[in-house]
């Protein structure tokens, strides 16, 4: 982003009448361009709202990570510099260099970390803060060349390491990769030695623009993917198995195949952290299997779900992938070898994200492989991505078993479901939120929080939050449903409703009205219901309770529930 | 590039730097007569000319080029070296 674009940006952000969005750039530099670039960063990510970005006082960085934010402040970002931790580590203060003062020196950066680190975890309970670490050269303040990697330097650097791992154990904290930081923006072209000394801004233009960058990434991170659908044939392995048979393909050193085991490593990765992955691949489905059967590789059969291998078209495989998950294109991922392939689905598919995988080019194979990572990549993993391949293919199977009507309270009475309510479970469970705001189809509004706004919403004593767990004979769907709201004497305010939709078709929706109906002892659930582009399942749900679906707020009474709920089967346990 | 060019392009650096500055009075304007044009806004409307004209602006010359006549007479002097 150019100097200029960003200031367009914010002004354009000024003038919008969406809600603000109060963040603080904590650095102990004039923050000048880091500041405008910050946040035009952070208004590109939220066009509807107004950010606003304070900053602290110059060359008091620890002073403004120990106040208390502003009211209703978002997030803090702290872009730390080397004489944030000791003055003589910068260009503006005379106070020595030297062996005399080389020990001195590290000293004062241990004792300075120390401060910032019990300020960052105490502010990191508030809200969410991300730490670009030292991103400037140190100054040729040691007696070792420049070349030499000297004791006190060694020091400084374990110290600055050993904070970054301790705050990074903090729930709310994030920091900037230095690797990648660095392959945007070169080293020797980020201190503005001039401008440092003329102004107290010590970055380049392009330094400020970089590092802004990464900031406000990481106090609004991009929603990750949810599954990838691969080719099989010179991707998942080496060869075409219709054409080589399935010893012959390959995907390690000794055959030149290495990139594809690479890949199949990526893969498998991916699932453990609850990617839900998929094949396409217009091949013999009982040679594919033989493929699959063999000891050396190194992604497992039972990773893939659905495996759709046949001659038709792929767009047609991936459609059903689609539905299978129940997941949108826009949350998806295809990769292929084959140019052409990946043109048909694009164009059935606008929104998925089509990846060419490079057979022949290491360099690209690489640039593959981090892109997935970057595509894919959570900063906090939840129990739910452990099972959620399982979950799916479980859901898959009840889809096939289960029936509607009569049929259907049979099945359901035999499926061993158990309901797990858990009132008001801490904030500090990312699952939560990570529900609330990831959820389309089973959504009461559509409204979207930021972990700040969230915790807002409980401040008031009659405030609940419900999060509802779900097993059954087929597996555990874990955590699949919150519910939160306000009690106004007999009526039950409920604003926020989100469920996993792989939690349809079993009636969880009415266990949780019966759950707060009981609960809470009300007469009246009112809704903040407001039609969304995606909530169709959940004007659905309400259709037979109202007689029509419904189209803005509305409300359920005891009375309507005992009429048109049907029979519910679960065992229901509670939390304390 | 000719004077006009380089009158216009400056013309979006000041716009882009005093966005409440009328259009009427971008020519005029200098740091007596924009109240807003204060440290940091002078030294963010020189990134902004470098930016724009691919040029490097030493921030010695800060002090000089302190107006939209002097910066315009700046660039034009530079354009016509290369």
């Amino acid at each position: 982003m150019k100097l200029t674009e960003a200031l367009q940006t914010l002004r354009e952000g000024e003038s919008s009448r969406g809600t603000a969005f109060p963040v603080l750039l904590a650095c102990g530099f004039t923050p000048l361009h880091l500041e405008t670039f910050f946040g035009a960063h952070l208004q590109k990510s939220l066009p509807g709202r107004q950010v606003r970005v304070a900053s602290g006082l110059y060359g008091d960085l620890a002073g403004t990570l120990e106040r208390e934010p502003s009211e209703g402040t978002q997030g803090v970002a702290v872009a730390l510099e080397w004489p944030d931790l000791e003055a003589r580590l910068g260009y503006r203060s005379l106070g020595g260099w030297g062996p005399a003062r080389e020990a001195e020196i590290a000293h004062q950066v241990q004792a300075a970390l120390g401060r910032l680190c019990l300020a960052i975890e105490r502010l990191s309970h508030a809200v969410p803060v991300a730490i670009s670490l030292p991103t400037l050269p140190l100054p040729p303040a040691f007696h070792v060349p420049g070349w030499e990697a000297g004791k006190a330097e060694i020091a400084i650097r374990a110290d600055l390491a050993k904070f970054a791992s301790r705050v990074a154990e903090c729930r709310g904290v994030s920091i900037a990769n230095p690797q990648r930081l660095l392959e945007q923006s070169p080293l020797e072209r980020r201190l503005n030695l001039q401008a440092e000394l003329l102004t107290g801004h010590p970055y380049s233009v392009p330094h400020a623009n970089a590092v802004g960058a990464v900031l406000a990434r990481l106090l609004l991170p991009a929603a990750p993917k949810k599954g990838l659908i691969t080719d099989l044939d010179d991707t998942v392995w080496g060869g075409i198995v219709g054409e080589v048979g399935p010893e012959a393909v390959a995907w390690d050193l000794d055959n030149h195949a290495q990139l594809h085991g690479l890949y199949q490593q990526t893969l498998a990765a991916l699932v453990g952290q609850g990617v839900l992955l998929a094949a396409a691949s217009k091949n013999n489905s009982d040679t594919v299997e033989e493929v699959f059967r063999r000891e050396d590789i190194r992604l497992a059969r039972d990773k893939i779900f659905p495996m759709e291998v046949h001659w038709g078209p792929k767009s047609e495989s991936v459609g059903r992938i689609l539905e299978t998950w129940n997941v949108g294109a826009d949350g998806v991922v295809f990769i292929d070898d084959s140019p052409m392939e990946l043109a048909e689905v694009k164009a059935a598919w606008p929104g998925i994200d089509c990846l060419l995988f490079p057979r022949n080019d290491h360099a690209a194979a690489l640039a593959l492989f981090r892109t997935v990572r970057d595509l894919f990549g959570k900063r906090r993993l939840a129990d739910e991505d452990g099972f959620r391949l399982a979950s799916i293919r479980a859901a898959a199977d009840f889809a096939q078993v289960s029936h509607q009507g009569p049929q259907q309270d049979m099945f359901l009475s035999q499926a061993g479901a158990v309901l797990t309510a858990q009132f008001n479970p801490p904030l500090t469970d990312s699952r939560i939120l990570e529900l609330v705001n990831k959820t389309n189809q089973f959504n009461l509004n559509g409204v979207r929080h930021t972990e700040v706004e969230w915790r807002r919403c409980f401040d008031s004593e009659s405030s609940f939050l419900l999060l509802v767990y779900y097993e059954d004979k087929y597996g555990p769907l874990g955590k699949i449903a919150v519910l939160a709201g306000q009690r106004e004497d007999h009526t039950l305010r409920v604003h926020t409703w989100v469920m996993s939709c792989r939690a349809f078709s079993r009636r969880i929706e009415h266990g949780c009205m019966d759950l707060l109906f009981s609960h809470f002892d009300v007469d009246e659930l009112r809704f903040d219901f407001a039609t969304t582009p995606k909530n169709g399942p959940f004007r659905a749900c309400f259709a037979p309770f109202l007689g029509v679906a419904p189209e803005g707020p509305f409300s359920v009474t005891l009375t309507q529930f005992e009429e048109h709920c049907p029979r519910l089967h679960f065992k229901v346990e509670t939390i304390v | 590039m000719s004077e006009v060019t380089i009158k216009e392009k400056l013309t979006n650096c000041f716009r882009a730097v005093f966005p409440t500055l009328p259009e009427a009075s971008i020519p005029g304007a200098s740091v007596a007569t924009v109240a807003a044009w204060d440290s940091i806004a002078a030294i963010t409307l020189l990134h902004v000319v470098e930016e724009e004209f691919q040029t490097e602006v030493d921030l010695d010359r800060l002090a000089e080029l302190n107006s939209f006549e002097s910066l315009a007479a700046f660039l034009s002097a530079r354009t016509t070296q290369f």
